[in-house]
């Protein structure tokens, strides 16, 4: 059975959110140049939780009752890069499924490409953009580092607006090294200093993969009438919803995201466009599909 | 005049006014694709929505029971009736009234009362006035149909209670018996709460407690109000703390006619005069008549009321701050 997105609402574990999303999957979504254990042998090191079994030595735990797991010598140079947008917009809700943010559904994609890359071997590394800062997480293979980016991920609270470009920029010196980056946000800020960096990026010859989020109700323009609206992240102006301006409102937002679609494809920047309300398995298998196509 | 306070009821608004915009002010939800909208103030005056209800329907009531206290609220609440002057047989009213509901007036002037409890009664009621009711000096006009059944009372002998402090008693005592006399007068031997004359005609003064509405003083050095007193005919009178005081030079001890005509003086000075009845006749209703004073007979509840919903008020605002 697939999963829904309803199930990223009530669950507040993203270990077992993964589980389920990537069970729907299967293997082989991405073509890792790794295989887990490598050929040549390299050291023991001590089992850890999330271990495949079969690269645990069993000789040797018979020999000395623990469990041992074979390290091979790596040659992996690619490097998962999260790049998570945890602005206070990105707090939007499902106005549909109840308790959905935007922020969930990133945290969920992110720790799946997470998880993913641990089990081929990869290092992967976290950016957290809120409240004017970038919270950095070093990359890093195995378990462990899986655990620390799911907490880190867990703890991720969306505040403020994106950091400025410097901060950004400072942030970003692993781009020396070529890895994959994969950006969640919700792109309405566009330009901004994070797409200036994933832009840059690009140019640099990342592969770079972004998704951006959107609700059911944003692309149909469907909002209580009712209620008078502020925007999270900028002053204290209030607006209004109602059928005389829903027009306007669908105009204004087609042309914001035609100018970002276009500024992707100038910059050869794969792009996924997708709603929180959509199956979070086929969205990521659309994301990573759609990066490798370009 | 007080019903022109009608006139405010139009401040009720004001509480629903003030209770819609802060519901107004404080609704807003964040919505992150805000940006796409058109800068429009949300339309406010559409949405017809009040915060606490509770405290909203407080505050009206409050303002009116206010407005009602001030333009004294009297609900029609009386049927057909039957106005007693006091002093009418029971028996005699038991058979003149029927089934209908019976008011025994404070006094004569049953037309003055009528006038102030109209709105009292419901527009069908029909009235009937028993007894010695005093006759007004113009006709008067009612909204309601009134009977007017009067009969006059017998005059009874009224009687006057006297005090006599004299050297001579009994020349007093025959003044008072002179022969056509209007009234019995009474004389006791110590005065009390009755006692209407105080005759002096001792050269001390009088004990500082002795107190009555009028004094005939026998020697006026014994007052020292009367040492420049004002004159009307052979009577010369003065104010003083114990009540009114008269003196003459030769009060009429031994002169019958002087006797009659100073105690017809005294009765015509000191005593208002006593109304005609008025004949009895049937007064039709008519609409136009202008309403009577208020009566006030909702004034206490309204007046409760008004303490407890002012502090219900209070009460409930304080917990909403908090």
């Amino acid at each position: 059975m697939p999963v829904s997105s309803a199930l990223i609402a009530h669950t507040t574990k993203l270990e077992l959110v993964i589980r389920h999303v990537l069970a729907g999957l299967g293997h082989g979504i991405h073509a890792g140049r790794e295989r887990g254990a490598g050929v040549e042998f390299s050291e023991y090191r001590a089992y850890a939780p999330g271990d495949e079994w079969r690269r645990v030595d069993w000789k040797l735990m018979a020999r000395a009752d623990r469990y041992f797991v074979r390290e091979a010598e790596r040659d992996s140079h690619v490097a998962v890069w999260l790049v998570l947008d945890a602005t206070a917009s990105m707090l939007e809700p499902s106005r549909s499924v109840e308790g959905l943010t935007k922020l969930q559904y990133a945290r969920v994609m992110l720790a799946c490409v997470a998880a993913i890359a641990q089990r081929q071997g990869d290092a992967f590394g976290l950016v957290v953009c809120s409240g004017e800062r970038a919270h950095f997480t070093p990359a890093a293979r195995g378990p462990r580092q899986l655990q620390r980016v799911l907490a880190r991920l867990e703890a991720t609270e969306a505040d403020g607006v994106l950091p400025g470009s410097d901060t950004l920029r400072a942030s970003l010196h692993f781009s020396m090294a070529p890895s994959v980056v994969c950006v969640a946000g919700d792109f309405l800020e566009w330009p901004s200093p994070l797409s200036d960096a994933i832009v840059r990026l690009r140019r640099m010859r990342h592969d770079v993969r972004a998704l951006c989020l959107q609700t059911e109700a944003e692309v149909a323009a469907s909002f209580d009438p009712e209620l008078a609206y502020r925007d999270p992240e900028q002053g204290a102006q209030v607006y209004r919803f109602g059928r005389d301006v829903r027009a306007a409102y669908q105009r204004n937002r087609e042309a914001h995201f035609a100018q970002v679609i276009k500024d992707c494809r100038q910059n050869d920047l794969p792009l996924l466009s997708a709603q929180i309300e959509q199956a979070p398995g086929e969205v990521l298998q659309r994301w990573l599909r759609k990066a490798v196509r370009a | 005049m007080n019903s022109l306070w009608w006139w405010a009821l139009p401040v009720l608004v004001l509480p629903i006014l003030w209770h819609r915009q802060k519901r107004e002010q404080t609704k807003t939800a964040p919505l992150a694709s805000a940006r796409f909208l058109p800068a429009a103030q949300p339309k406010q005056l559409r949405v017809w929505r009040w915060n606490d209800p509770l405290l909203l329907i407080l505050r009206c009531l409050l303002l009116a029971t206010l407005i009602a206290l001030l333009a004294d609220l009297v609900l029609p609440w009386r049927g057909d009736a039957v106005l007693v002057v006091p002093g009418l047989d029971a028996a005699f009213v038991a058979k003149q009234a029927g089934t209908r509901e019976r008011i025994d007036l404070p006094d004569r002037d049953a037309v003055n009362w009528l006038h102030a409890h109209e709105r009292e009664f419901k527009p069908e009621a029909r009235l009937l006035v028993l007894g010695d009711a005093a006759m007004p000096a113009v006709l008067p006009r009612f909204r309601h149909a009134v009977e007017l059944r009067t009969q006059a009372a017998p005059f009874k002998g009224a009687e006057r209670h006297v005090a006599v402090f004299s050297t001579r008693p009994e020349a007093w005592r025959r003044l008072f018996s002179a022969p056509g006399a209007p009234l019995r007068y009474v004389i006791d031997a110590q005065p009390g709460g009755k006692t209407e004359l105080i005759v002096w005609d001792r050269p001390q003064a009088p004990p500082a407690g002795l107190r009555a509405p009028l004094w005939w003083v026998g020697d006026a050095r014994a007052f020292p109000e009367l040492a420049q007193p004002k004159t009307a005919g052979a009577i010369r009178y003065a104010d003083s703390a114990r009540g009114r005081l008269w003196t003459m030079d030769a009060w009429p001890l031994a002169d019958v006619e002087g006797a009659r005509a100073l105690l017809a003086s005294w009765q015509r000075l000191q005593y208002p005069p006593q109304p005609y009845t008025a004949p009895p006749q049937r007064l039709p209703g008519d609409a136009g008549a202008a309403a009577g004073p208020a009566s006030g007979a909702l004034r206490d509840w309204l007046s409760i009321a008004l303490l407890a919903l002012f502090a219900l008020e209070r009460i409930l605002t304080h917990v909403r701050r908090r």
